[in-house]
């Protein structure tokens, strides 16, 4: 007997949701880099707490100008810029998974806007990067990270506005993706800008100042500023410069990644090239 | 009620950075043109075949109105619905089962793939999951239904396309070669189901687009014949039959065959040809004839007429490729 259809206009938040679920059932189908990407956290501590060993403890890393460990400084980076990586690689591979598949086309057919689409493949990885970086300051506390002194509303407040300036980048990236067809060469560029510019190995305000100008134009600095200060303490109104800083990001930067999307997308399809080999 | 007015549609030959680095240095990307002022009007509840070769255009078309590419040229409408200009509202009432099997994420079993696409047109808690049981009954794969889709074969795969297609319960329907990869029992009842369950009783539109002469003729109340990006020919598949000069094979094996015969058999009405080949079954006359009605039986009355030794009478299927021969060399070139 044939089931009545009840097909009521699909709220935005049903389809994050779906989603989220398939973006989370396919990470876990592969259980082996699952587990990886976990164990990973435990080497790039012991390396962090490696290189710390070889770095003296200097005013250049304190929060504040006070003189701290080199541990304190790198492993916070390494824990929090993963969300840039996240962001880039996302969206991106999500677009071009999606368009080797050929489900994007077939998801494209169904009345999903694009930005419904685009955002929603990032909830997975941020949110799974959110609990890998909640294990990774865990293990770091064991092997020295002093994270007695935290100031939690800086750091949630900087975990907002770091997804939401790193977004749009993973949305411009997902745009390139529709044309170059590749996503490579956006996850090499945006890790190795935020290695030397963005201050993930040295702080920024030692560097030259052309690299200090540069470092100053990337949502990584600014993210990786306010998460060092929530770490060391620094309450909110101190670091409030780099909060409007990405708050600012986040107000140009995604409605204009949305749009350079939606254009993406929209010369696909008048090019055939959805769906891509 | 679906409308296409005079769709022109062209790909550029080049992609990616290549092509990129070309339009910002504002040089000509050409372009190859694969639909040519197409136009047609689907009728609600109707079924609608697009018959024609590989590269013949019926996948672009498809495609178009799923507003999965846009025209360079032309208006389309579905319920009235400009599909460019609202595309989000036409999709709403569409549905397109992709011809590419591979469209679905072969590490989710078929449910988690149906409980995805459905909450994509708006399903959720126990309706998806009745509808998913009612679809995947349809295309008989509930045992698979819990399995990954690594580990389904081909056939199984197009089948389920069909059952993402029905999902949403949408009022038209595009199929893109739904039988391509399917054995003969299933492909009869994809056949069935869409032309039964889908038309007849649900009161669909159906386009299905297929490059099999023999299934456009079964299920389709119109056919619209496409070769290189034109329609070439358009009707109910009876009306086609003389326009693209399919003929009703005959193959009449006597045991003897005298002149008189031959010459009664030569004038029946419609006749179009004869051939008389000796086998070991007797003697084959393998005559054509016009589809018309009238013409078996009076192919049956000539071969009969003095008592001759009727052996065996059989219809010899129409050659399809015979079809696209006539229409590829008559018609439709760019």
């Amino acid at each position: 007997m044939a089931v009545a259809v009840k097909r009521a206009p699909a709220s935005p938040l049903a389809k994050v949701g779906a989603i989220f679920r398939r973006d989370s059932i396919v990470a876990l189908s592969y259980p082996g880099n699952f587990a990886l990407s976990w164990i990973q956290i435990g080497v790039e501590v012991v390396i962090a707490l490696y290189l710390s060993s070889v770095v003296a403890p200097s005013a250049k890393f304190g929060a504040s100008g006070e003189v701290a460990g080199y541990f304190q400084y790198v492993v916070i980076n390494f824990a929090f810029v993963r969300f840039q990586t996240a962001a880039l690689s996302s969206f991106a591979e999500a677009i071009r998974d999606g368009q080797l598949t050929g489900t994007l086309e077939v998801v494209l057919a169904t009345p999903t806007t694009l930005p419904v689409l685009v955002l929603s493949s990032g909830v997975w990885s941020f949110t799974l990067t959110a609990m890998q970086t909640g294990v990774y300051l865990l293990v770091a506390t064991t092997m020295g990270l002093d994270l007695g002194h935290i100031n939690a509303i800086t750091g949630l407040v900087f975990l907002m506005l770091t997804v939401a300036a790193v977004s749009p980048l993973g949305v411009l990236a997902a745009a390139l993706a529709m044309v170059i067809k590749k996503t490579g060469p956006v996850e090499w560029l945006s890790y190795s800008s935020a290695s030397i510019f963005g201050g993930v190995y040295v702080p920024v305000h030692s560097m030259a100042w052309v690299l200090q100008v540069i470092g100053w134009c990337l949502p990584i600095t600014h993210s990786l500023a306010g998460f060092r200060a929530a770490a060391a303490g620094v309450p909110l109104g101190a670091v409030a410069s780099d909060a409007y800083w990405l708050l600012g990001a986040a107000i140009i930067l995604m409605p204009f990644s949305l749009w350079l999307f939606v254009r993406a997308v929209n010369k696909a399809r008048v090019d055939g090239t959805l769906a891509m080999y | 009620m679906l409308t296409v007015e005079h769709v022109d549609k062209s790909f550029p030959v080049m992609h990616g950075f290549g092509a990129m680095l070309r339009t910002l240095t504002g040089q000509h990307i050409p372009r190859r043109q694969v639909l040519f002022d197409v136009s047609l009007r689907v009728g609600r509840g109707e079924l609608f075949g697009l018959l024609g070769p590989n590269g013949a255009g019926k996948s672009t078309l498809l495609k178009l109105l799923a507003t999965l590419t846009v025209p360079d040229r032309g208006r389309m409408t579905i319920d009235g619905i400009d599909v460019a200009a609202e595309p989000l509202e036409a999709k709403r009432r569409i549905a397109l089962c992709a011809s590419d099997e591979r469209s679905f994420y072969f590490r989710l079993t078929a449910r988690q793939n149906l409980e995805f696409f459905g909450a994509l047109v708006g399903l959720s808690g126990r309706n998806l999951r009745n509808r998913i049981d009612e679809c995947i009954e349809r295309v008989d794969l509930t045992s698979h239904l819990d399995r990954r889709l690594g580990g389904f074969s081909s056939g199984m795969r197009v089948r389920l396309t069909v059952a993402r297609a029905l999902l949403g319960d949408p009022s038209v329907l595009f199929f893109d070669e739904p039988t391509r990869a399917v054995d003969p029992v299933h492909a009869e009842d994809l056949r069935r189901l869409i032309r039964h369950e889908l038309v007849e009783k649900g009161g669909k539109t159906v386009i299905l687009a297929t490059n099999l002469l023999e299934e456009a003729w079964e299920v389709c109340d119109r056919v619209a014949v496409v070769n290189h990006g034109r329609i070439v020919a358009l009707g109910p598949p009876r009306e086609l039959d003389a326009e693209l000069g399919k003929v009703a094979r005959y193959r009449v094996t006597l045991a003897e065959v005298d002149d008189d015969l031959v010459a009664r058999t030569r004038t029946i009405p419609g006749f179009r040809d004869l051939r008389i080949e000796r086998s070991e079954r007797g003697v084959d006359l393998h005559v054509d004839l016009d589809p018309r009605e009238g013409t078996l039986g009076a192919l049956m009355r000539a071969v009969s007429w003095d008592g001759a030794a009727l052996r065996d009478f059989r219809p010899i299927d129409p050659e399809a490729i015979d079809i696209f021969k006539k229409v590829m060399n008559d018609g439709g070139r760019g």
